[in-house]
């Protein structure tokens, strides 16, 4: 099993600043069977209506200095981080968790939904495909 | 219209020292106008929502808000500095569209990473008869300061007071000189250079604080779930339009150290945005739009020399709790004679709380609702909601609304207007006390229905 943590602000379509995944992208990876949340700055009351307000039933919302704590409560084979700050890389290797810049996820192709493209990105990396890295950007 | 006098510095207009006795222009000098252009969490890059252009927006919805014709405003005072700490890059070209929008100055940046008289002036053709403009650095509350005292010596009739803050993409305090590998000489002690947290120094203070009196930073959450709860009721403010969530005392408690005892929620967030407020004589004031919220009285701590206002310069590097506290107190001193009050007559406060924590100091040091040093943790403990018999900072200030530095003085006058809408206090709020920013450098007012 896989958990993937989504840093919010300059990362998700919704943040402030708004960044380049989509909610849906959670959406598809959980139908995968991958374990999806977000590790944020933002209070957890500002993070449970953030994904409200997308109708995302998201696995759980941290704070992102609680990273650490995530191994305990979903036993992953794999732990990934996805943000865009050096707070995120900091946190994300404090906590052991792979690190990938948000900006490294591809741009879709064009009729390629951005959620679809970015998931199929991430399972080539995670694949161990030695073409694409993930700290990019 | 002749060319206004242009006044660069406001230095002389501040009241920093003991002594100086009741403000000669008690109760004569009045606020009867605000105007806010809307919130963002950082520029869109538009030419309209420049920081120029907020400000010309503010000016305007503050004149209107006061009823009097552009034509009557003879004044004009502002901080030609607008950044947040986001600093536009030397190298990026000034925008197409923002040139066009605009009647250019002569530094290309003005509208955009900062103001000028010129700017203003040339993009507000309606302001036919300005005949004073000063120039306040840092803050609303010197800006006010500078203006509620021009107007009592007669310099001006009719002034407004604007302070715009652009924040642009990217990190806060990580270009400039903060950028460069080497700061030399004293600037590396600037806000600009900064070595570590901005909160640092205040959460040095607060840890010798708790040391000293007891206590522990979790006593803090109280203040900092009021001043969101109030700053979600206050329209003008960030987080009212954008981010509608109240903070817990359980979110205050598990957010992240910045420097301990500071965390994440004790810093205030900086936005792009612009306030305006228009002063005029009493006289004048009788017949505006709104009702006159007179001025009692203002008065500041920080160092005037020559056309320099500084701050206090602390004893080392970084201003003690002691320090803190004493500055705190003289400035309250200076005015509570400046007004001719005490503390049990102001109402409520909208103090500083740029960082939330030494607002402790603020309240401790002008002993509002009583609270003697060391006491004030425990007063946050008590009810200090809008509702109680002791409204603390009804604004929600910076941590409610965003790092602006003005929320304070909007509010104070709505609640004495009565036009607070949901933040409106419920005890019958006749003086209240507003000002910024930290004790070792600040200006402060006490408010009033009743001219005295």
């Amino acid at each position: 099993m896989i958990l993937v943590s989504l840093d919010i602000d300059g990362t998700l379509e919704g943040g402030d600043p708004p960044g380049p995944i989509p909610l849906e992208f959670a959406r598809r990876l959980q139908a995968l069977g991958v374990v999806v949340g977000s590790s944020s700055d933002r209070t957890l009351t500002d993070q449970r209506r953030f994904w409200q307000a997308g109708g995302v039933e998201i696995d759980f919302v941290v704070l992102k200095h609680h990273l650490p704590d995530l191994p305990g409560k979903f036993d992953c084979g794999r732990y990934l981080h996805i943000g865009d700050t050096n707070q995120d890389v900091y946190f994300a290797r404090l906590a052991g968790f792979e690190f990938w810049h948000v900006d490294s996820l591809e741009k879709p192709g064009p009729g390629e939904h951005p959620a679809q493209a970015m998931i199929d990105l991430l399972l080539l990396r995670l694949s161990g495909d030695p073409s694409v890295d993930g700290q990019a950007g | 219209m002749s060319a206004p006098a242009i006044h660069r510095s406001a230095a002389g207009m501040y009241r920093t020292t003991d002594g100086l006795g009741r403000w000669p222009y008690r109760g004569q000098v009045a606020a009867v106008g605000i105007g806010h252009s809307p919130t963002m969490r950082r520029w869109d890059g538009e030419a309209q929502t420049s920081i120029g252009a907020w400000c010309i927006l503010a000016i305007r919805k503050a004149i209107a808000d006061a009823g009097v014709s552009p034509a009557e405003v003879d004044g004009l005072v502002f901080d030609p500095e607008t950044s947040t700490g986001s600093y536009w890059p030397a190298d990026q070209p000034v925008p197409a569209d923002f040139r066009a929008a605009f009647v250019p100055a002569s530094d290309p940046l003005d509208g955009l990473a900062q103001l000028s008289p010129e700017w203003l002036l040339k993009n507000m053709p309606e302001l036919t008869n300005v005949k004073f403009v000063m120039l306040a650095s840092h803050c609303m509350s010197m800006a006010v300061a500078a203006t509620v005292e021009a107007v009592g010596r007669g310099l001006t009739n009719v002034c407004v007071a604007v302070k715009g803050w652009h924040n642009f993409a990217g990190r806060y305090y990580q270009s400039g000189p903060n950028a460069l590998p080497t700061v030399s000489g004293p600037g590396k002690h600037t806000p600009q250079s900064w070595a570590g947290p901005t909160c640092y120094g205040t959460a040095m203070q607060f840890e010798r604080y708790l040391h000293k009196y007891g206590g522990s930073h979790d006593m803090m959450a109280p203040f900092v779930v009021n001043s969101r709860a109030n700053g979600l009721l206050f329209p003008e403010g960030y987080f009212a339009q954008h981010r509608d969530t109240p903070i817990t005392a359980e979110d205050y408690l598990t957010t992240r150290w910045i420097a301990k005892p500071a965390n994440l929620l004790d810093n205030d967030m900086p936005i792009h945005a612009a306030a305006a407020y228009v002063f005029t004589t009493a006289d004048r004031a009788r017949d505006l739009k709104q009702p006159p919220v007179y001025v009692l009285g203002h008065a500041g701590g920080g160092t005037v020399q020559g056309d320099s206002y500084g701050p206090i310069p602390p004893r080392s590097c970084v201003e003690t709790l002691e320090e803190a506290q004493a500055n705190a107190a003289s400035t309250a001193r200076h005015v509570y004679e400046a007004a001719g009050v005490s503390a049990s007559d102001i109402q409520f406060e909208n103090c500083y709380d740029g960082f939330s924590l030494f607002h402790v100091f603020w309240i401790e040091g002008f002993g509002f609702a009583g609270v003697k040093e060391g006491e004030c943790l425990d007063f946050f403990q008590t009810d200090i909601s809008i509702n109680g018999p002791n409204p603390v900072s009804p604004s929600g200030g910076n941590i409610g609304s965003g790092r602006t530095r003005f929320w304070g003085w909007t509010d104070t006058i709505q609640q004495l207007q009565g036009r607070a809408g949901a933040r409106q206090l419920k005890i019958d709020a006749h003086c209240g006390l507003v000002g910024a920013f930290m004790p070792i450098w600040s200006n402060f007012a006490v408010l009033s229905k009743d001219p005295g």
